[in-house]
């Protein structure tokens, strides 16, 4: 009885092993695709952050550019 | 407890990479174009640096040129053999041709295609791109995790160069 429990929780724990649910580092071809980036503009993405922050009065915080001046 | 263990070993087997001193795992690839095909006893006798690479990662950018440097200053008893894990050759053979445009060097070692990932599962690659150097007996001599840059491969030089001897 303990041994078929203990086989049926390995088998069923098996299935979070992290080998068999993570994705190996020269499986990630897709992953590095840039179409998989959220903003596909890197650039762009910088530049509205950066006028997200002024027009919400932030003051920097970003690291893109310089502070909220709005002057860069 | 004795079942334990037997469960831990056997996950920890799971985990397990190739390191140093351990035999160089066997393969049996063809080259990009398909045209030939290699086995790790092709290069029996040889030091070889076996280098696995995509197209698509970042560090294998930065270091391909410089690997083609390397292989150009030796002429005899060294090769450097790169493996490609991209789903499809031509991806490699475009990325090669933009690093020869860029260096005006001819793709001067010998380039596999590993499209269903086998070598790089025997050799448990930890992250992209990896390097092995595997001495003339096919022992590994040293794991290179990640991209190498100038500096790092006039070190390996010198291992290779203590190899050779």
């Amino acid at each position: 009885m303990k041994t078929s429990l203990l086989l049926t929780l390995i088998v069923l724990f098996s299935g979070c092993s992290e080998k068999l649910t993570r994705v190996m580092p020269y499986e990630k071809e897709h992953f590095a695709d840039p179409k998989m980036s959220l903003t596909p503009l890197a650039a762009r993405a910088e530049q509205d952050g950066h006028i997200f922050l002024i027009r919400e009065a932030s003051a920097g915080g970003d690291g893109a550019y310089q502070g909220g001046c709005g002057c860069r | 407890m004795k079942t334990l263990l037997l469960f831990i070993t056997l996950g920890l087997h799971l985990y397990a990479g190739v390191s140093q001193g351990d035999k160089a795992p066997e393969f049996t690839l063809q080259t990009l174009d398909g045209k030939k095909s290699y086995t790790m006893q092709n290069f029996q006798g040889e030091v070889v640096l076996l280098n696995l690479w995509a197209s698509w990662c970042k560090g294998c950018k930065k270091e391909m040129p410089e690997f083609f440097a390397l292989q150009k200053s030796y002429t005899k008893g060294f090769s450097l053999v790169t493996i490609s894990v991209d789903d499809k050759a031509a991806k490699s053979q475009n990325f090669l041709k933009s690093v020869e445009k860029k260096t005006g060097i001819k793709t001067p070692f010998i380039t596999l295609h590993d499209a269903k990932k086998e070598v790089a599962k025997a050799y448990g690659v930890a992250a992209m791109p990896s390097s092995y150097l595997i001495d003339k007996k096919g022992i590994i001599r040293a794991v290179i995790v990640g991209s190498l840059n100038h500096e790092e491969i006039e070190a390996l030089k010198k291992d290779i160069n203590t190899l050779l001897k």
